[in-house]
C-alpha cells in the first residue's frame, strides 16, 4: 500500500485545513455568512481608507511618528488578540495536533503560513503598506520597504502565535476561560477610556508623541518602518541595523514559539493532572458570614446561591458589572454635564431590574435541581421571591445611592423623594415583569464565549427583555401619571415627600402581584423551562 | 413479590420526526436494584427524564410509589432522588455548598443537612475536596457529589442515569458500595447503563430497551434465560448477534502495513 510513501509537505496541508475551517464555519448558517462578508467588507474598507490616508500623509512632518506608533499599536493588537478570542482560530490550538507524528520545526513553518490566510493578515498588509509608502522616499528606501513590510507582517503573526502557544494552558483552563468572558467587559471599558483620552488630547499631541516614536522605531516590528524612514533620510547603516533587529526579533519569536509548541506536544494536559497532595483550603465557611444574615429554609438557600453566583459565575458577574457600571455612568455623566433631569436616576433601577429577567436561563441546565424541588405554585413563589430578594439586596441600596448622587449633583434635593419613589416603582415593575418573563420566555445563556443567547433563541430573548421593559413602563404608568400630575398641579410643593413611600409601596405591591402571577406559570412549565435553558 | 415502585403505562415521546420512546409499559418492583439497559440512543435518558418529571411525555402515565408524577408532584418529588446525565450541577458552588443548597431547597433543617452532608462527603471520599468548586471536579467526583445530593433527603426511589459513565474504578466501587447499602434498607434504585457486565453484577431486576421500546423485563435470571451472559442475551434481544466484522477488515493487523 502507499501509506508509507514520502510524507507530503506539511505547509499546504495546514493551509488547506485553515481554508476548510473558514469555509465550513461559513457554511453553518446564512446569518453567519452575511456577518462574515459584512465584517470583511467593513474591515477592508477601513484598511483601504487607512492606506489612502497614510499615503496622503506622505511628506508630512509627522508621517514617521504616526506610522511608527501605528505599527506598534497594530503589533500590540496582534499580541492581545489570541487572549481575548482564544477559540477564534482552531488551527491556533496546537494541542489539537498533538496526536499526529509532527516535528515542531516544520509545524512552525506550516502554522505560520496558515496564519497568513485570513482577513486579519490582509488588513495588516494594507495598513503596513500604507505605513511604508508614507515614509519611503527614494529608490533605496523603496528597496528597503519590501523586506520591511514582509518582516513586520511576519513578526505580527508570529507574535500572536507565540503568545497563544505560551498561554494555551491558561486558555484551556477554567480560570483562563473565565477571564476571557470578563475580558469583553475590559475591552468595552477600555474603548470608552481611549475615546475619552482622544477627545482630551488636541492636535498638538503629535509633538508630544514624537519622543515615544523615537523609542518605538527601535522596537520590532515598528523598527521595520523605522528602517524605511532611516533609509529615506540616507542613514543606511541605521536602516540596516533596524531591519536586522526586526529579523532577529522574528527569529527569536519563532524559536520561543517552537519551544512552547514542543513542550505542549510532549507534556500531558495540565487539566487532567491531579494536584499532588494539594492542601484542601479548609476554610470552614459553613454557616458563616453570608448565611447567618439570611433567612432559613428555601428563601435563604436560594438567596445565598444567587448572591454567590453574582460573584463566582463569570457570565452572571459580567452581566451584573455591566448593569452596575452603566446604571451609574449614564445618570452621573448626565448630571455632571448639568443638563440632565433628576429623573434620569431611574435609569439605574431599570438597568439593575434587567437582572431579574431570564432567571432560570442564568441557572443553565442545572435548573433541574430547582425543578425537582418545585412541586406546587407555593414552592415556585418561594423560589421567585427569594431570587427577587437576593436582587434587592444589591439593587435597593445601589439605586438609592445613584439617585441621591444624581439629585445631589444637580442640586435638586427637593426632587429626591419623588425620584426615589419613581425608582422604587420602576424597580418593582421590572421585578414583576422579570419574574413573569422568566417563567414565560426562558432562554439559554451559553457558558463559553461572549454570546449571551443560544443560537435560535435570539427572538425569545428580545421578546423577553424588550417586551418586559415596555410592560414594566406600562405597569409604572399610573405612578408616573401621579408624579406628572403632582408637578403640573403644584401639589408636589405640599405633599411631594409623600411620593417616596407611595412609590415604594406601589413597587412592592406590583412585585408581589407579579410573583403571584409568575409562580403558577413556573410550576406548570418546569419541563418546558428546563428544555429551553439546556441549549447552552 | 412486594409492591410496585414505578409503574409506567403507554409512555410516548417524539422529538420532531424522531420517536424517542414508543409506547413503553414498565412495572418495577420496590426494594430492588433495577438496571435499565440498552445501546446508545435507545431512549433510556428520555424515559428516565419523563419518569422523574423533568420531561413532559406526549402520552402515557407514570406512577412512583403509587402517585402520579404529573398529577401529584408534591407526593412524588419528595420521594425520589435523581442523578441525570448531561445536565449541569450548580458548578460554581463548592461540594459542601451544593449539598447544603439542595438539602435546604428540599426543606430539611440546616443542622440536619450539615450532618448528613458531612457523612455523605466522608463515605464518598469527597471530604478532601469539599471546599473546591464543583466546576473543578473530575467526572467521577461530579457523579459522586450528584449522588450525594440525590441521597440527601433519603428518597424511596433513586433514579440514576449512567452513574458509572466515565468514572474511575475506585470511585465506581465507592458508588457501588453506597448503592448496595441503600437498597439493603428496602429502597429502590433504578439506573441506566449500556455496560452489561456491570448490570449483571449489580442488578437483580433488568429491563432491556432498544429503539424506544422495552424488549424484555423481569428478574435478571429470567431475562438472561439460556444465554451464558447478559451480554449475549442482550445481543440476541436487539438482534445484533450476527453482525460479524471479522471477514471485511482482513488487512487489519499489526505485522504488515
Amino acid at each position: 500500500m502507499s501509506a508509507v510513501a514520502e510524507a507530503p509537505s506539511l505547509t499546504p496541508v495546514v493551509v488547506r485545513l485553515k481554508l476548510s475551517l473558514l469555509r465550513n464555519g461559513l457554511r453553518r448558517s446564512g446569518g453567519r455568512r452575511a456577518a462574515f462578508v459584512a465584517s470583511a467588507v467593513l474591515a477592508l474598507l477601513f484598511a483601504v481608507s487607512q492606506l489612502l490616508g497614510l499615503i496622503l500623509l506622505r511628506g508630512h512632518a509627522h508621517a514617521a511618528t504616526v506610522t511608527v506608533i501605528g505599527t506598534a499599536v497594530l503589533a500590540l493588537g496582534w499580541a492581545v488578540m489570541p487572549l481575548f478570542f482564544p477559540s477564534g482560530d482552531e488551527t491556533l490550538d496546537p494541542t489539537r495536533l498533538v496526536m499526529l507524528p509532527l516535528r515542531p520545526r516544520p509545524l512552525v513553518g506550516a502554522l505560520l503560513a496558515a496564519s497568513l490566510v485570513g482577513i486579519g493578515p490582509l488588513f495588516t498588509v494594507l495598513l503596513l503598506a500604507g505605513c511604508v509608502i508614507s515614509v519611503a522616499h527614494g529608490a533605496v528606501a523603496f528597496a528597503v520597504a519590501l523586506p520591511a513590510l514582509v518582516l513586520a507582517l511576519l513578526v505580527c503573526v508570529a507574535l500572536a502565535r507565540a503568545v497563544a502557544a505560551a498561554n494555551i494552558r491558561l486558555l484551556t483552563s477554567r480560570k483562563g476561560r473565565d477571564l476571557a468572558v470578563l475580558s469583553g467587559l475590559l475591552v468595552a471599558v477600555g474603548v470608552q477610556v481611549v475615546n475619552f483620552g482622544v477627545q482630551q488630547l488636541g492636535s498638538t499631541v503629535l509633538d508630544r508623541l514624537a519622543p515615544v516614536a523615537d523609542v518605538l522605531r527601535w522596537v520590532p516590528p515598528a523598527s521595520a518602518v523605522g528602517a524605511v524612514d532611516s533609509a529615506s533620510r540616507g542613514s543606511h547603516g541605521v536602516a540596516a541595523a533596524q531591519l536586522a533587529l526586526t529579523a532577529a526579533a522574528l527569529a527569536a519569536l519563532l524559536t520561543v514559539w517552537g519551544r512552547s509548541l514542543e513542550r505542549l506536544m510532549t507534556s500531558p494536559d495540565s487539566s487532567t493532572l491531579q494536584p499532588v497532595g494539594a492542601p484542601a483550603r479548609g476554610r470552614a465557611r459553613e454557616g458563616g458570614g453570608l448565611a447567618r444574615l439570611l433567612p432559613q429554609g428555601r428563601t435563604g438557600a436560594v438567596m445565598e446561591r444567587s448572591l454567590r453566583y453574582v460573584w463566582r459565575d463569570p457570565k452572571t458577574k459580567a452581566a451584573w458589572a455591566t448593569s452596575l457600571a452603566i446604571g451609574l455612568i449614564v445618570p452621573l455623566f448626565n448630571a455632571l454635564q448639568g443638563t440632565g433631569s433628576p429623573y434620569i436616576a431611574c435609569f439605574a433601577a431599570g438597568m439593575l431590574g434587567i437582572q431579574m429577567y431570564n432567571q432560570f436561563g442564568q441557572d443553565t441546565s442545572a435548573f433541574w435541581m430547582v425543578a425537582l424541588t418545585i412541586s406546587s405554585p407555593r414552592d415556585a413563589y418561594a423560589e421567585l421571591r427569594a431570587r427577587a430578594l437576593a436582587l434587592l439586596v444589591i439593587t435597593l441600596p445601589y439605586a438609592s445611592t445613584v439617585t441621591v448622587l444624581t439629585t445631589g449633583l444637580l442640586g435638586a434635593w427637593d426632587r429626591l423623594p419623588e425620584v426615589l419613589g419613581l425608582s422604587f416603582a420602576l424597580l418593582g415593575a421590572m421585578l414583576a415583569t422579570g419574574a413573569w418573563a422568566s417563567a414565560r420566555f426562558p432562554y439559554s445563556i451559553p457558558q463559553e464565549g461572549h454570546k449571551n443567547v443560544a443560537p435560535g433563541q435570539a427572538g425569545l430573548a428580545w421578546i423577553s427583555i424588550f417586551g418586559g421593559m415596555v410592560a414594566a413602563a406600562l405597569l409604572c404608568s399610573p405612578f408616573i401619571a401621579l408624579v406628572v400630575w403632582a408637578n403640573i398641579s403644584g401639589a408636589v410643593e405640599s405633599w411631594g415627600p409623600l411620593l417616596l413611600p407611595l412609590g415604594a409601596v406601589y413597587g412592592a405591591g406590583i412585585t408581589l402581584l407579579g410573583l403571584r402571577l409568575a409562580a403558577p406559570r413556573t410550576a406548570a412549565r418546569l419541563p418546558e423551562i428546563l428544555t429551553a435553558v439546556s441549549k447552552g | 413479590m412486594g409492591t410496585i415502585a414505578v409503574r409506567v403505562r403507554g409512555l410516548w415521546k417524539r422529538f420532531g420526526q424522531q420517536i424517542a420512546v414508543a409506547g413503553i409499559d414498565l412495572e418495577l418492583p420496590a426494594g430492588k436494584f433495577i438496571g435499565l439497559v440498552g445501546p446508545n440512543g435507545a431512549g433510556k435518558t428520555t424515559t428516565l427524564s419523563m419518569v422523574t418529571g423533568l420531561l413532559r411525555p406526549d402520552q402515557g402515565t407514570v406512577e412512583v410509589a403509587g402517585h402520579d408524577v404529573w398529577r401529584d408532584p408534591v407526593a412524588v418529588k419528595a420521594r425520589i432522588g435523581v442523578l441525570p446525565e448531561g445536565l449541569r450541577l450548580f458548578e460554581r458552588l463548592s461540594g459542601r455548598e451544593l449539598l447544603s443548597y439542595s438539602g435546604r431547597l428540599r426543606g430539611l433543617p440546616g443542622d440536619e443537612v450539615d450532618r448528613r452532608a458531612t457523612q455523605l462527603l466522608d463515605v464518598l471520599d469527597l471530604a478532601g475536596a469539599q471546599h473546591k468548586l464543583v466546576v473543578d471536579y473530575s467526572t467521577g467526583m461530579r457523579k459522586k457529589i450528584g449522588l450525594a445530593s440525590a441521597l440527601l433527603h433519603n428518597p424511596e426511589v433513586l433514579f440514576l442515569d449512567e452513574p458509572f459513565e466515565g468514572v474511575d474504578p475506585v470511585s465506581a466501587q465507592i458508588i457501588r458500595g453506597v448503592l448496595e447499602r441503600y437498597t439493603a434498607s428496602g429502597a429502590t434504585v433504578v439506573f441506566s447503563s449500556h455496560v452489561m457486565e456491570l448490570v449483571e453484577s449489580l442488578c437483580d431486576w433488568v429491563a432491556v430497551m432498544a429503539a424506544g421500546r422495552i424488549r424484555a423485563q423481569g428478574p435478571l435470571a429470567e431475562v438472561r434465560g439460556d444465554a451464558p451472559t447478559l451480554q449475549q442475551a442482550f445481543l440476541e434481544l436487539v438482534g445484533a448477534r450476527d453482525r460479524d466484522a471479522g471477514s471485511r477488515l482482513d488487512w487489519l493487523g499489526g505485522d504488515s502495513r
